[in-house]
Formats: structure tokens, sequence, C-alpha cells
């Protein structure tokens, strides 16, 4: 009972999973700093634009992912409800409908998806991993069959020019304040998702299903509604993307978000969020997101190859757990005591 | 016989910022059973991991069958046969007894696994031991008893010759332990060192022949266990007197608060009726596997009920989850901490907090951390957790101040009805008496407290009124000052038929 007198410092580093967030954003600055030296263009205010703004597509997936992980579950099916969400709201536009009713009705798909995914894994206790990858193969099906097999034509075409670059300038080419939009919306939705986790009972209680399922229900904490939730907050990330991505494009690809889970758990996992569950915070979830967008920015411009880029990625997350694991283990020896 | 086997002098053992073991002397002789006693958290599990190779110890000189060892690894701890038996099991339950037996040193054929030579030479070990157990048979469907039995002769079958046993007794059954003690002693007559570590001091008579008490990380004594009486072990496990094994608090009974009517929730529990008082501690005793548990899980709403009501102050509430029975004021500190009650990998902090979020949540949801601090800062108070603060997780806790926060973590809220299930099982001496009084401070706020136990002089000696149950039924109802250990037992094996054993 002793914090109370603690330093802030000591206090902060004190907050479960910070310390994994805290070597991920060190290893951010690092990774950032050897970039710039090798190509000082890495520096430059365009590219740092560049990077905040293709960064926020991998927060969004992050938070997504790691509200998930957190669990204890998984869920396939992030990166097909962003190419649904991408497809129904370009599809819809296309046809001459409101913006604005567009991204509702993909909203609403999503959400779907999202209650579909926490009811069979909370009510009928069904293999995340199955349940996910059945709703991952059925929305993906729909990204597909929506505009018939084919990518949509560019939104203007329906909506006209002047509200597609409103919906475009939202989303993606905008900025406020000088940075762009998409950061913007991460950012925020960063923040209430980080806030929800941390500091309402809805968050506790996704930590606490994550950590000891049994031990949850015996408290009293409704597994079934707290599943549901933390699948709904990844359909609505992955909403977002899809309409991020939607709005970079400027129409509908079928193929978009492919992958996306994947790098949703990269992100979750090199912040220090644990795939078995009960562990980690969205703050390392933001660091995780910078890491990636940074290794591919940085290799990019360096002139690496994108076999180059994903191989080093895949190092840099087995690394990354690599390191957690080893820590821990060391953690384990000096705590027991019997 | 009786040559000194294992020979430990100054073990030390650090790890950052504790010392854990600080220059521990032990010794083990061929043919005899030897009790490690402490409290939890005294260092014996540590001092055994050392001798086993799964820590390396950081100074001391260790000796087994005359040989030294440097650092130790678990291969080489197991080629100079020293083997443990877990408390918790470590089988792989999908296999047969035979490949738990034989896994990683398979007998191989010319071209697969000799399956039935495997087989033959688990069975030929078994019957040794008069077990009766099919080698083909999957560990999963055993019951605990007979894995654990598998596990002793898994070690056997690997030629060890120190085998460790770490609370053997805590999930058996006093026909299992029966058992298992012919096992002991059958082994202890053939040579082998018996390393014994017990929480349940009254069943060492039966078996142990030397007695090495630690406390703190610390040797204390050692000596032969007819030269001492219970409760100078006792004292030197707790380092001072404890004047009353069983506190008791007397109260006025008042009114009823909680009566459950015709409960029926499967094969464990049928047609269960009681009714539990202002001032009183109502004990369930009988066998394990009696269904006692399995009622205080469907009175909590966890398994579903066929049918049944029940009562709180009068008024009647339906319960079907959980969060139900919290609502209506009725609790349960379950019996299973590590599956069911605790969240491990969670602060103490947040374990806490767990049940309470309703409310130290405002209305949003957003917890308020005023209120936690207020609610962590008073359990740990009251029910005296040792911690240096609450943000620590709680899977690193010794046993008993796990329970301890299994336990207060009820305590936070205006509950009318509290159920402990096997409250003392596993946690030390000390531990068990404040818990015993927790549950008295309770009875005398009148609440009504209902106490799970299999431990016999433990429910006499804290329950006011004794429910006796056997075979999902309740067989009798005794008042723990006029009735005697067997009465209750008679009670406890009134089976309806004799088809499921036991006299």
């Amino acid at each position: 009972m002793n914090n109370k007198n603690q330093s802030p410092l000591k206090k902060l580093l004190g907050i479960r999973g910070m310390g994994a967030a805290l070597t991920a954003f060190a290893g951010l600055i690092i990774i950032y700093i050897a970039f710039g030296l090798i190509n000082p263009a890495v520096f430059s205010g365009q590219n740092i634009l560049n990077l905040l703004r293709s960064m926020s597509k991998y927060l969004l997936i992050g938070i997504a992912q790691s509200y998930i992980l957190i669990t204890g579950n998984i869920d396939l099916s992030i990166g097909t409800m962003v190419g649904m969400s991408a497809m129904i709201s370009a599809t819809l536009m296309t046809h001459g409908i409101h913006p604005l009713f567009a991204i509702l009705v993909a909203l609403l798909a999503c959400l779907a998806t999202g209650v579909a995914n926490g009811y069979l894994v909370g009510k009928f206790k069904l293999p995340p991993f199955i349940a996910t990858l059945g709703t991952m193969f059925v929305t993906r099906g729909i990204a597909y069959m929506v505009n018939g097999n084919r990518n949509t034509d560019a939104i203007a075409t329906g909506v006209g020019k002047e509200t597609a670059d409103k919906f475009q300038n939202f989303f993606y080419y905008g900025k406020t304040l000088g940075v762009y939009n998409t950061f913007w919306i991460a950012i925020l939705v960063f923040i209430l998702f980080f806030f929800i986790l941390s500091k309402t009972r809805t968050g506790r209680h996704i930590y606490a299903i994550g950590s000891n399922i049994d031990a949850a229900k015996l408290s009293g904490v409704n597994v079934v509604g707290t599943t549901i939730k933390a699948y709904m907050v990844s359909s609505m990330c992955s909403w977002l993307v899809g309409l991020i991505l939607c709005a970079q494009a400027g129409m509908g690809n079928m193929e978009a978000g492919n992958m996306y889970e994947m790098y949703g758990v990269a992100a979750g996992v090199i912040g220090g969020v644990s795939p078995l569950g009960g562990t980690g915070i969205l703050l390392g979830t933001l660091a995780g997101a910078a890491v990636w967008q940074t290794l591919e920015n940085g290799l990019n411009m360096i002139g690496a190859q994108v076999g180059i880029q994903r191989l080093v990625i895949g190092i840099i997350v087995v690394g990354a757990v690599l390191l957690e694991v080893v820590v821990r283990s060391g953690q384990f020896g000096k705590k027991k005591k019997g | 016989m009786n040559e000194v086997i294992v020979s430990m002098k100054n073990i030390t053992k650090i790890f950052p910022g504790v010392k854990a073991l600080d220059s521990v002397n032990f010794e083990l002789r061929s043919g005899e059973v030897m009790a490690l006693l402490g409290e939890n958290g005294a260092g014996k599990s540590t001092l055994m991991k050392i001798l086993s190779g799964v820590y390396t110890r950081d100074g001391g000189t260790m000796e087994i069958f005359g040989k030294e060892y440097g650092d130790l690894t678990p291969k080489q701890a197991q080629q100079a046969g020293v083997a443990i038996i877990h408390q918790e099991l470590n089988m792989c339950r999908h296999l047969s007894v035979a490949e738990n037996m034989f896994l990683g040193r398979e007998l191989r054929g010319k071209f697969s696994l000799d399956n039935a030579k495997m087989e033959a030479e688990a069975k030929r070990i078994l019957d040794d031991l008069k077990i009766n157990i099919d080698p083909r048979q999957t560990v999963g469907d055993l019951p605990v008893s007979k894995q654990q039995m598998v596990e002793i002769a898994k070690a056997l079958s690997i030629n060890a010759k120190i085998l460790i046993m770490d609370e053997p007794t805590s999930a058996l059954t006093a026909r299992e332990i029966d058992d298992l003690f012919r096992i002991i002693r059958k082994l202890k007559a053939e040579g082998h060192g018996i390393v014994y570590i017990s929480h349940r001091l009254e069943e060492l008579a039966h078996i142990v022949d030397r007695v090495t008490i630690m406390r703190d990380g610390q040797y204390i004594t050692s000596g032969n266990f007819a030269d001492m009486t219970m409760d100078q072990i006792i004292a030197n496990m707790v380092g001072r007197e404890i004047k009353e094994k069983f506190p008791r608090v007397e109260c006025k009974k008042g009114k009823k608060v909680f009566e459950v009517k015709n409960l029926n929730a499967g094969k464990m529990v049928r047609d269960i009726s009681f009714s539990v008082y202002e001032g009183e501690i109502v004990g369930f005793a009988g066998l394990m596997g009696a269904g006692r548990t399995e009622t205080t899980r469907a009175i909590f709403g966890v398994d579903p009920k066929e049918s049944g009501e029940i009562y709180v102050d009068g008024k009647q509430v339906k319960i079907t989850c959980p969060m139900d029975a919290i609502k209506n004021g009725v609790v349960l500190a379950p019996e299973d901490r590590k599956k069911d009650g605790l969240c491990t990998k969670l602060s103490i902090r947040q374990n806490l907090a767990l049940p309470n979020l309703d409310w130290i949540c405002n209305k949003l949801g957003v917890v308020s951390s005023s209120k936690e601090d207020r609610l962590c800062e008073k359990a740990v108070q009251d029910l005296r957790i040792k911690t240096p603060n609450v943000e620590i997780d709680s899977g690193n806790l010794s046993g008993g101040n796990q329970q301890k926060v299994v336990v207060g973590k009820w305590l936070a809220r205006d509950s009318r009805v509290v159920i402990f299930d096997e409250p003392t099982r596993g946690i030390d001496v000390g531990a068990k008496v404040e818990i015993y009084n927790l549950m008295n401070q309770l009875k005398k706020q009148g609440i009504a407290v209902m106490f799970v136990s299999s431990e016999m002089p433990e429910v006499m000696g804290i329950a006011d009124r004794i429910i006796v149950m056997c075979d999902g039924r309740i067989t009798g109802e005794v008042m723990a000052k006029e009735t005697t250990q067997s009465e209750i037992l008679t009670l406890a094996t009134t089976f309806e038929d004799k088809k499921i054993g036991s006299k």
C-alpha cells in the first residue's frame, strides 16, 4: 500500500504491461534513428506525416486484435471485415447513396459479424480460431458478392466528385492542424478504447476472462456479454480501416485488408500483448503499430525489396516475443518461492 | 539400510530481493520417511527444487548417495535417483498409463515403438505395487488418486531411490490415503528414501519416521518424530505458540437468513434442504465426492439447477448465474483457487476489485481508483495479506495469501450468505487460524456462513452445526459439540446402495 509515496516515474513503471510497451517505444526510436542515419529523408516532415498516416491503419487493426488477444482469443476475420466494409460502402456510393448512409450499412454488417464471433466463442465455446475462420470466409465472400465479384468503379461516379472528395478527404487526404485526418481518427479511437480497457468495468472484465475464465465467471463476470463486446470493438475498428482504405483508393477493392488480422497480432505482440490472454496494454499496441510501420517505411526508404521487408518484420515479431519470454522466465525464478 | 543418501549442508538460495533459503541443512536416510514441515513460504519447495535440479543453489554443498554435485540439472538429478511426485500432477491426460510411464524414453522395436513391451513392463511395476490399473487406460479418465499412483510407478520405473511427495494426500479420500500409505510403507521397506511434505499434521503419525522443520527460509530443527509432540512441531513451524487451533466464538442464534428447499442438480445434488441462521456457522462434512462442492456450485448458479427454491432473509430469490447470486447477497469462495478463484496473471488489486466493480464504478462504468484503493487497503489490513503492495501478480503469492485474496474479494460487499468451500486446503497452520477468525467475524456480524470442509477436526472445531452429505444427499445433521468423529463418519458413509463401494 506504499504506492502513494512512490515517485511518479516508479508508479508509471509499476503499471502492468508498461515495461513491454516502453521497450517497444525504445525499439521504435532506435529503428527510426537508424533508418534516418542511412537515409536522412526519413526525418523529413512529409515522411513523418506519411508515417503517421500509414501507421494509423495498423494502430486501429492492432487495437482490434489486442482486445481479442487480451480475452485469450483471436479474431481471424479482421482483415476480411475490412474488405467487407470497404466493398459495401464503396458499392453503395457508386450507386449514388450518400456516404453517411453507406458507411452506416457497412458498420451494421461489421457489428453483426462481431456479435456472431462473440456469440460463437463466448456462448457456444467454439475455439476462436475455428469460429472466426468461418466468419473470415463468410465476410470475404460477402466482399466479393456485393459488387458481383469485381472491384467497384470510382465512388465519384455514383455520388459525384464533390461528395466523393469530401469523403476521401475526411478519412484520408485531408489534414487538421497540419496532420492527416486518418491519424486523428486513429488517435481518438485509441484514446477511447485505451480508456475503456484500463479504466472501466468492461475493461477489467476483459482482462479477467483472459486471465482465468472460470474465476471470472465465479466472480460474477458476464463472460458471454464481455466476449461479444470485445469482438464488437474488433469489428468497429475493422470497419473504420475499411473506410480508410476505401477513401484512399476512391473505390472498393475486394482484396482490401488482406492479412490485416495477422498485422494486428504482430502490432499487439510487439507491444507486449500476450496471445495467451490477460496481459498487455494498448500503449504497447500503439508502439507495436509504430514499430511495424517505421520498419516498412524505413526499409522502403533505403530501397529494400518487399521480400526483405517481410523477412525483417517476421524476425522482429518473433524476437519481441522471445525477449518477453526470456525476461519473464527470469522473473519467474525471482518471485516463486515456496 | 539407514545410510545417509542425501546430505544438503548450508544451502543458500537467493532470488532477486529475497533470501529464499538461508544455510539450510537437510539429510535423508534410506528406508525412512522424512517429513519436511513448514508454513507456506518457508522454503520447502525451493529446497526440494534444488534437490531435483530445477533450481541451482547459490551456496552450500549437496551429496546424493555420497557423490558430491555442483550445479545439478534435472536430468542429472533423475539419473541420481531423485523423483518428485507433484502436488499438481504432471501427466499427459490424453495418453495412456504406459505411454506416460515411458514418456521420453520409449522402448523401440525394429521399426516402430514396442507397445507390447512397454505395456508389459508398466503392468509389472503396477502389479508389484499392487495397484490395479490397466496400462492401456487413458490417464485423464482415471481418478486423481490413481493418477498419483501412476506417477509413483513412473518414478519407480526410472529407478528412483529418492521420492519427494509434495502434499500427496490433499486430493485423496480416506480410503485412498490408506492405499497410498501402504505403498509408501512398501517403498520404505525396500530401502527408498521418501521426503514427505504435508500440511495435514494429523496424518504424520501414520507414516513418518523423522521430521525436518523450516521457517522463513531457515532450518529450525530436525529429529525423530516419536520424540516430538504435535505442539512442539507446530510451535517450531509457526515460531510462536498457537493458542487455539480452532478458535470459537459464541453467538446467539438469531433469525433464519438462508434457506434452501429441495434443491436438485444432477446426480450429485439430490433433494438438498437446509437453512442457516444468524450467528452460526454451518459445516458441511462428508467424503470427497459426496456432492458438497456440487451443492455450493448449484446454489451459486455456476451449474444449472433442475429444481429447488432458495430464500435469503425470507424472500425467495432466483439464481441462474453467479451474477444473480452476488446481487442477492450470496457469495462463494470456491474450492480450487488456482482454477476457479484467482486470476493469477492479474494483480491483487484487480482480483480484489473484480466482483466489486458494480459499486466501485460510477454510472458510466468507470472505475473509481480512490474507492478501489480503500477497498484494497482494507482487505490487506483486515486479512493480513503479506505483500509489499497490491500491484503484485496474485499468482506470485504463497498459497495462504492467495486464499486470503480469494476470500477478501467477497468481504468488501454487504453479503448475507458466505459459502466457503475447503478454504484451508493446502495452507499453513497460521493462515488457517486467520481464515477461521474471519469466519467467526462474519458469524458475529450476523452473516450466514456455510463451511464445506473434508477435514473432520476443523469442521468440528469451527462449525456450530454440521450437515453431513453422502452420495449427493444429506444423510444427517448434528450439533458440533455433541457429536463424535465416528458419528459423522458413519453418516458420511451411509450409501443408498452398495455398488458405489466403501463400507
